[in-house]
């Protein structure tokens, strides 16, 4: 007989965790699947391993496993992501997909919690209004969101008070607080904690950043400073961003939301248990349920009349799209990542750059989103510069170090003895424009383990995304300079990588469903009963880390849920 | 100028003895020792990359065949000899050459493995002494890092701090130190 369940939610990590305690705690009968473990604490207890999480990436998935391809245009042959550390084991694997188990990118998150700003979700107005539409890259998809920040407000602080995040809010209905950020959107309540103490290397930074006039701010982070709502306080280990935490100060849904939906006593979690397919009525219009196979390889129906896809933006899609669910071909369309801009400096003081997160440091914002400087590069739009001082250890300084520099014999030796204790890191990620050729869509020849088609992504760095990176270099490069910076180098404008867990656009929110995919509560046009919640939805796309806005649209979407079962949480 | 006299003094799990001769002195070439500063050779760079081959990196087994016998042919066909045997300013000739062409010739296999085999030495030389390599912590003490610890204090995260008064500690001394204390 088949099993019966009010949801079925896809992937317990950072929405659908949110979704899984909102709807349980409103007494659904939820169903939780997800293709990964749901680890222990003892399984996290001593983690400070570089090779085990960083370099071979123990917690993200393996391509062998979820094999993802890339090819650059439509007249390339699409190969598994050729920068991974698949075919040689030597590259970086965390240029990928996000890390697996209950708690999903939020065990290996690096914690970076930013709100969209007000501009953000007007960002094709905003720029047609300075430069004109006209001036917007050739074949660009970008519109407007249909939900504006205030939509969204309550929302985000909704996501900084249940999930702990800690910070100094700029915009307190109105008041600014000296040394908090002057162009903070306005809110309503400030962060629940303050900011974790600061790593060393962000002291000189902040001097630099205030002397040539910026006005740098702490940079909210999802993580604990205090201990909070019975997790402890973050302990500066300098293993966070690509590492689970050992001792639950990291706000993830592991720790949060999953623990607080399993006391209800309705949540029916499955690991080990990866979805095929979503069901649906024969006409299609309806949705059904989903078959699964376990982790024995048996295959499983089991049916909801509320199926909610919270597998990551791309895995939404390869759910969607291997259902037959296309979207008007709007499903995968959109694809939009983060171009980086990495900038290393070394410093005259030691920065120990060992110590703490990696965003125990400072940001500007004097030059983002719709404050972005003129130009003569065509840059239409800006993003924060962001100042890293921790969790950088030995092997990934030697990924970093300054190309010039010869990576064998003694000069090579040599360098990392004397540079590594002082070195800092700048980034700034571009905003990503969505284009109708930047796409995913379901590879022809690679499938996994279990004959589904791998997802392709055809996706190429274009000259906004290499202006930018140059654009906010140069801003960088003034920055290190006024630091007295010893030596200094930048990644390359059209870096190697195309996937980096900050990938989203790909089942686009709308009212037209010819337009769109979902609506903006995340259910799907084509589907009744069908929500596919995530960064996956978002519009378009700034240089704000995306984690805050999918947990917030996380708890919209839940709101609508709870209104349909008549329920509240109480 | 002396010559590489690599002898195993523990088990092999998949190089035979020369190709393990073979890739200490490759190894030794990338992180050089020196009078005072072990380097890759003293940190037992060779047993991590062996014992990997034989766990974790199996996959990469046929790549390091195909390998030692394109170092082997290099060597021979410049100098007539095997790699191992060669003089240091020999060896360190040929890496340069490799490093070169790595860069020039991404498609050319011999500096694609040179770039692999440089990899896999970093990671015996900074990675944890459990898997093998970083011996006696050689890698963090060159440049500095406390290794794996539990956390640091606010007054260790001041500037001006020296990360060498830091006690180094491993995985293994947070398993017999801290891990014992938490049950």
């Amino acid at each position: 007989m088949t099993e019966k369940f009010d949801v079925i939610i896809v992937g317990l990590g950072s929405a659908g965790g949110i979704l899984a305690e909102q709807l349980t705690k409103a007494g659904a009968r939820v169903l939780g699947l997800d293709k990964g473990s749901d680890y222990s604490e003892e399984d996290f207890a001593i983690k400070q391993d570089e090779l085990r999480y960083y370099q071979r990436g123990a917690i993200v998935s393996g391509v062998t496993v979820d094999p993802v391809t890339w090819r650059a245009d439509e007249n390339s042959t699409a190969r598994v992501l050729p920068w991974s550390a698949g075919a040689l084991g030597s590259d970086e694997p965390l240029y990928g997909m996000p890390s697996i188990g209950i708690g999903g990118g939020t065990l290996h998150w690096g914690c970076a919690a930013y709100r969209f700003r007000e501009a953000e979700f007007r960002m094709k107005s905003a720029i047609s209004e300075r430069f004109g539409v006209d001036k917007l890259p050739e074949g660009s998809t970008v519109e407007d969101w249909p939900i504006g920040y205030a939509d969204l407000e309550p929302y985000y602080e909704k996501v900084e008070w249940e999930q702990g995040y800690s910070g100094r809010a700029g915009n307190v209905k109105g008041e600014f607080a000296p040394g908090t950020n002057p162009f903070d959107p306005p809110r309503n309540r400030d962060y629940p904690m303050p900011p974790v103490p600061q790593g060393p290397g962000d002291i000189p930074w902040v001097a630099a950043t205030e002397r040539l006039g910026m006005h740098p701010f702490r940079q909210p982070l999802a993580l604990n400073s205090t201990e909070y709502k019975g997790r402890a306080a973050c302990v500066n280990c300098g293993f966070c961003h690509g590492y689970p935490c050992h001792v639950g100060a990291k706000s993830s849904t592991h720790v949060t939301s999953v623990p607080a939906a399993k006391l209800t006593g309705n949540l029916d979690l499955r690991t080990h248990s990866r979805v095929l397919r979503v069901n649906r009525t024969p006409d299609g219009k309806r949705v059904v349920g989903v078959t699964y196979v376990d982790g024995a390889d048996v295959v499983h129906d089991v049916e909801a009349p509320t199926v909610i896809l919270t597998a990551y933006a791309l895995e939404n899609v390869r759910l969607m799209l291997v259902s037959g669910i296309r979207g008007n071909g709007q499903v995968g369309a959109n694809f939009m990542t983060h171009n980086f801009g990495w900038f290393a400096s070394i410093l005259p003081e030691a920065t120990n750059p060992f110590l703490g997160t990696f965003n125990a440091s400072s940001a500007v914002d004097d030059f983002t989103s719709e404050l972005v400087p003129d130009n003569d590069l065509g840059v239409l739009w800006g993003s924060p510069v962001i100042s890293v001082t921790g969790d950088l250890q030995p092997i990934e300084a030697y990924h970093l170090m300054n190309p010039g520099v010869k990576k064998f014999g003694l000069e090579f030796k040599h360098w990392m003895r004397d540079n590594y204790t002082h070195m800092h890191r700048m980034y700034s990620q571009t905003t990503n424009f969505p284009y109708k050729r930047h796409y995913v869509d379901l590879d022809p020849n690679i499938t996994d383990r279990w004959g589904v088609p791998a997802i392709r992504i055809t996706h190429e760095w274009e000259d906004h995304d290499a202006n930018s990176v140059e654009l906010f270099g140069d801003i960088k490069r003034r920055i290190a300079q006024e630091m007295g910076a010893k030596e200094t180098w930048m990644d390359s404008p059209r870096p190697p990588y195309h996937l980096s867990a900050h990938d989203v656009g790909v089942h686009r929110m709308g009212y037209d469903p010819a337009a769109s995919v979902t609506d903006p509560f995340g259910a799907v046009h084509e589907v009744d009963g069908l929500y596919a919640v995530g960064g996956g939805s978002f519009v378009s796309y700034g240089g704000y880390n995306p984690n805050q806005t999918i947990q917030a649209l996380a708890y919209l979407a839940a709101d609508r849920l709870l209104d349909r079962f008549g329920a509240r949480a109480g | 100028m002396v010559k590489s006299t690599f002898v195993p003094t523990e088990a092999l799990l998949f190089f035979n003895r020369a190709d393990a001769a073979t890739i200490d002195a490759f190894a030794a070439q990338i992180i050089p020792s020196e009078e005072g500063s072990p380097g890759a050779r003293e940190a037992g760079v060779v047993y991590y990359i062996d014992r990997a081959l034989a766990g974790f990196m199996r996959d990469l087994q046929p790549l390091y065949r195909r390998g030692l016998e394109a170092i082997s042919d290099l060597a021979v066909s410049v100098f007539g000899k095997e790699f191992s045997m060669l003089y240091d300013f020999e060896q360190r000739s040929l890496v340069a050459g490799l490093d070169a062409r790595s860069q020039s010739q991404p498609e050319d296999f011999a500096g694609q493995f040179y770039r692999v085999v440089r990899e896999h030495t970093v990671q015996g030389f900074f990675g944890d002494p459990a898997y093998g390599g970083n011996r006696d912590v050689v890698g963090w003490k060159l440049v500095g890092f406390p290794g794996a610890q539990w956390g640091y204090s606010r007054e260790q995260m001041q500037p001006g701090v020296d990360a060498r008064s830091i006690p180094i500690l491993t995985i293994g001394d947070l398993y017999s130190r801290i891990g014992a204390n938490r049950t």
